[in-house]
């Protein structure tokens, strides 16, 4: 303690005045001057000086507690007028703004639709991209789960699936998981016992198989009854389902006494024990019904039957990289035990990121950045419009200024006005968002998960809200501190060149202006990647004929025709009555037109000669087809013949192969003729003889190469389940209730699922890359608008000022050609900055967009000219039409303004 | 303290700081100095609680406070009486005029004192 006298406040209390008025010193004045007067006057009546004084306190009483009583009620009296005047400050600029806005009706509509769009574009693409990407799946601590793949490097695919004996090591061995259940997704016919008449329409359901795991794994309960439990899944136990909530409302009305009623699925009985909760969806959301997975004995050995997907949660405290070394450690030891799990591993993928692929997210994320970029070229709009109002009201902030406030307090003032426009500007934008996302939703491709989920929701309102305040700074700081730099370097006095027309503004400007022009230049160059990339797919050959075909998928079931004869018949019958059908020029079947990143799929081995160790792991997808699908696909036939009715059960086995497997396997050789063996060549898999063979067809998608083909005839290889394609004469959609009423007459029980005409099945196989690329068309569209709009505004705000100097030129003699070009030569040099930056920028862009492309580089000279091309005739116009209306302007009228 | 002098105190203390600066504007000292003149020392304010009082005549907008300069050219707070203040005086003043008549009522009357 630097002080003696417990009364004295210390010697820094005095110098805090110098900052405002204080509180505690204020105290201490009033106290201290109160003592000195006391004091005074006990030594005017005799006392000495330390005796006065100490008599003084002494009178006083409590001097310390009853200053620090003073001191808290002073500082609280302090807080409260300040937030007062604050307050009323920010209500007097509100209603002072709004009394502006009032004012210039032309500049608020255009800044508030500018900034309506800008935030509105931004809502929308935020709030599916947090409820597609941010928003943690429906399960709790769902980042705890990971999908356990089966890493394939026979076939190079690391996303594949297990067999049994191979889950079970994982799950018995690991120390990482606290569960891992295995699954797999199928169909089912079901048809309810005592239904009423309208719902007795057999339908189709899909379902997940799993083990009983799957209840903890995703910590998931019942909304109704239980989920199944260990025991439950063994062969004859097992006749139990849980509904989800959509099913249990459509079959049952949502009636609470479902459980244990009974449901047929698949010809056979099976009591519900429970339904889901809703927006429940594993793994995606159209599973029907969740049903144990029960196999027997046999099944379980099998180490080469792969059809089981895994999911699994790590126990608590357990990282991600931890279980990732541990599984590959039991998949090296399997690799060592077992023959059959020889270059076969264990892949981890964290669900989030399983759910959501990578391409989708790279393709959300590139949107995010377009609408941000759209904000930023609608800021930079805003601003400029700013800008130019500021010029026109500086008369009225000069004479603010004049009676006396302070520029931070004129900055404040202008700031609030902007935040204000941003705010009001959002709100429409909120609108517009809303109305947009209706659209957006309904042109999204299906496979895009959780889009069902996509709403304005308070995250996104508080999002929004903050980027609309932000907005409101961004375009409002620069014009604010521009005028009132320019209103405090006195601007009552006539403005000879104007403050905001001044040299630093007009760099301002056009600086924005070429930051415009740069965001525009990487947007339309990363739309036009887009729709180059579709054009491309567009073009790609599929190698058959896509148009009047109809497809159709059907499963029947084994309970009713036990035997493949039974099947056959079943399928013969039904092609044979839908070929007589008039309009029909033809029906055939197939497995599956189309195969999954999975396909079902086995080794082979070549009769009569060594295979290369290389060529012993290359697996063939099997498909059972009729003699007569390549014919109604439009498929040309290379060599041999198709399959024929003497193909039957009875006679020799054949197949039919396409012409990428003939070159590979058969090069410089007729395969006709040739035989191999399904399988490794150990089982009992009869020879089959090749007949045929077919020009390819990319089944697995437009951007996949074309794979290996074996077909079967349907007699021989009989499967339940499988895919009808007709071609018709007319519209292919026409058909469907005719060939429906067909299958109906064969079956009344039989459903039919998956009715799409071809090019519907095209179109939504390329419906993510339409969407991505619609999106960002849009937004490259918007952005050059509004970009085009920033040139043409700025250019003409910066001719307008000029027109004393431009009457100067005139009237000196100077065609109005050469004014043009001049204007027009300064605006362009502008936009050439821009686009050369924005040219920098798009290539960087093009790198990170890199997987959403197809057959076409990042750096498409195409692409990069085209924008150029684009971008230079649309700054020259919005240049041009400026410079020629400045050019035109009256000399002696343009002398006498201002 | 002034906590236990009770309600009748306090608002004793509001009166007489009130009838203190209705002559004029004044500081903290000058009231308590013109209390105890005018009762020729009979009445001592109580000096701790002066401040506090004045606070709350403050906040209750009896009186207004401003910094000025005191007769030895020193800084100090000076009170201003507003008119809620005078008002309010007005009407504490009739209360305690009819109460210290029927206490002084109750005091003559008879049984007189011995």
């Amino acid at each position: 303690m630097t002080n003696k006298s417990p009364g004295q406040p210390p010697v820094w209390r005095r110098y805090l005045r110098f900052w405002g008025s204080n509180v505690e010193a204020d105290v201490d004045d009033e106290l201290r001057f109160h003592l000195d007067m006391r004091a005074r006057d006990y030594e005017a009546r005799g006392l000495d000086f330390d005796d006065a004084r100490r008599a003084a306190v002494e009178r006083f009483g409590d001097v310390q507690g009853i200053g620090g009583a003073l001191r808290t009620h002073d500082r609280r009296r302090e807080r409260g007028r300040r937030r007062h005047e604050y307050m009323s400050d920010l209500t007097n600029d509100i209603r002072y703004g709004l009394r502006a806005f009032v004012r210039a009706p032309a500049f608020t509509t255009v800044a508030l639709l500018t900034i309506a769009l800008g935030i509105g574009a931004t809502t929308a693409i935020y709030s599916v991209v947090n409820a597609v990407i941010l928003r943690p799946l429906p399960y709790p601590e769902s980042d705890r789960l990971v999908q356990v793949w089966m890493d394939n490097r026979r076939t190079g695919l690391k996303e594949d699936l297990h067999a049994w004996p191979n889950y079970a090591d994982l799950r018995d061995q690991n120390r990482v998981f606290s569960a891992a259940a295995a699954y797999y997704t199928g169909g089912y016919n079901l048809t309810t016992a005592g239904c009423r008449e309208n719902e007795c329409e057999p339908q189709r359901v899909r379902a997940l198989v799993s083990t009983p795991d799957m209840a903890p794994v995703l910590r998931v309960t019942p909304i109704l009854g239980r989920m199944f439990i260990a025991g439950e899944d063994e062969p004859g136990r097992d006749g139990v389902v849980v509904l989800s909530n959509g099913l249990w409302t459509r079959l049952f009305a949502g009636d609470r006494n479902v459980i244990g009623r009974t449901v047929r699925l698949n010809g056979r009985e099976r009591t519900v024990i429970g339904v889901m909760p809703p927006g429940f969806a594993f793994p995606t959301r159209d599973v029907d019904i969740w049903v144990p997975l029960a196999l027997d004995a046999e099944s379980k050995q099998q180490r080469s039957s792969y059809f089981l997907w895994a999911v699994a949660r790590l126990k608590p405290g357990v990282p991600f990289e931890r279980a990732v070394a541990d599984l590959n450690a039991i998949g090296r030891r399997l690799e060592q035990q077992y023959p059959a799990d020889k270059d076969i591993g264990v892949h981890l993928v964290p669900l989030p990121e399983q759910v959501v692929g990578r391409t989708l997210r790279t393709s959300l994320w590139v949107m995010m950045a377009a609408v941000g970029a759209v904000l930023l070229i609608a800021c930079a709009n805003v601003a400029n419009l700013m800008m130019s109002r500021a010029a026109v009201r500086e008369r009225e902030i000069g004479v603010r200024v004049a009676l006396g406030a302070a520029r931070s307090r004129l900055v404040r003032q202008l700031l609030t006005e902007s935040v204000l426009l941003a705010v009001l500007g959002s709100t429409l934008g909120v609108a517009l968002a809303w109305g947009g996302l209706r659209v957006l939703t309904r042109i999204a491709p299906e496979d895009i998960p959780r889009l069902d989920q996509v709403r304005i929701d308070l995250s996104v309102l508080g999002v929004t809200l903050g980027v609309a305040v932000a907005t409101g700074l961004v375009f409002g700081l620069v014009p604010a501190m521009q005028s009132s730099r320019a209103a405090s370097g006195g601007a009552l006095r006539e403005h000879i060149r104007g403050g905001t027309g001044g040299r630093r503004a007009q760099r301002m400007r056009r600086a924005l202006v070429g930051a415009q022009v740069a965001l525009v230049v990487v947007l339309l160059t990363g739309a036009g990647l887009l729709i180059r990339s579709f054009l491309h797919l567009q073009r790609v050959d599929l190698g058959f004929r896509s148009d009047h075909l109809l497809t159709m998928r059907l499963s029947i079931p084994a309970a009713k025709y036990g035997t493949p004869q039974a099947r056959a018949t079943f399928q013969d019958a039904l092609l044979e009555r839908v070929r007589q059908m008039p309009g029909i020029q033809g029906a055939a079947l197939i497995t599956d037109i189309f195969l999954s990143s999975t396909p079902n799929s086995t080794i082979f081995r070549i009769d009569g000669r060594e295979m290369t160790p290389e060529e012993q792991n290359v697996e063939i997808p099997v498909d059972a087809t009729s003699g007569d699908y390549f014919k109604v696909m439009g498929i040309p036939l290379r060599r041999g013949r198709t399959f024929t009715a003497a193909d039957n059960r009875d006679a020799p086995q054949v197949v039919i192969i396409n012409e990428t497997m003939a070159k590979r396997f058969w090069p410089n050789e007729d395969p006709v003729g040739k035989r191999f063996r399904y399988g490794d060549g150990t089982g009992n898999a009869p020879l089959v003889t090749i007949v045929g063979v077919v020009a390819d067809m990319r089944r697995t998608g437009f951007d996949a190469p074309v794979r290996y083909e074996t077909f079967l005839p349907h007699t021989q290889y009989v499967t339940s389940y499988f895919t009808l394609v007709v071609r018709t004469a007319g519209d292919p959609l026409a058909a469907v209730p005719a060939v429906r009423a067909q299958v109906r007459s064969l079956d009344a029980e039989q459903p039919v699922f998956e009715i799409a005409s071809m090019d519907q099945l095209l179109s939504s196989m390329v419906a993510q890359r339409r969407f991505s690329m619609t999106l960002l068309g849009t937004f490259a569209v918007l952005a050059l608008v509004l970009g085009v709009v920033g040139v043409y505004g700025v250019t003409s705000y910066l001719v307008a000022q000029r027109t004393r100097e431009v009457g100067v030129r005139l009237a000196l003699g100077a065609r109005p050609a050469q004014v043009v070009r001049m204007v027009v030569r300064q605006g362009m040099v502008v936009a050439a900055i821009g686009l050369v930056v924005g040219l920098a920028g798009a290539l960087v862009a093009g790198r990170l967009m890199t997987r959403l492309l197809y057959g076409v580089s990042p750096y498409d000279i195409a692409t990069l000219v085209s924008v150029t091309t684009v971008i230079g005739v649309a700054t020259l116009v919005a240049n041009w039409l400026p410079a020629l209306r400045a050019a035109h302007v009256d000399p002696l009228s343009a002398l006498r303004s201002d | 303290m002034a906590s236990d002098t009770g309600d009748l105190l306090q608002g004793t203390l509001a009166i007489l700081i009130l009838k203190a600066l209705v002559t004029g504007p004044s500081h903290g000292y000058g009231i308590a100095r013109w209390v105890e003149s005018t009762t020729d020392d009979v009445l001592r304010i109580e000096e701790g609680s002066l401040y506090p009082a004045l606070r709350r005549l403050e906040d209750n907008g009896w009186v207004t406070s401003e910094w000025g300069l005191s007769d030895n050219n020193r800084r100090a707070r000076f009170y201003t009486i507003t008119r809620a203040g005078r008002s309010h005086l007005r009407t504490e003043a009739t209360v305690w005029f009819r109460y210290a008549g029927a206490v002084s009522q109750v005091l003559r009357s008879a049984p007189s004192l011995a």
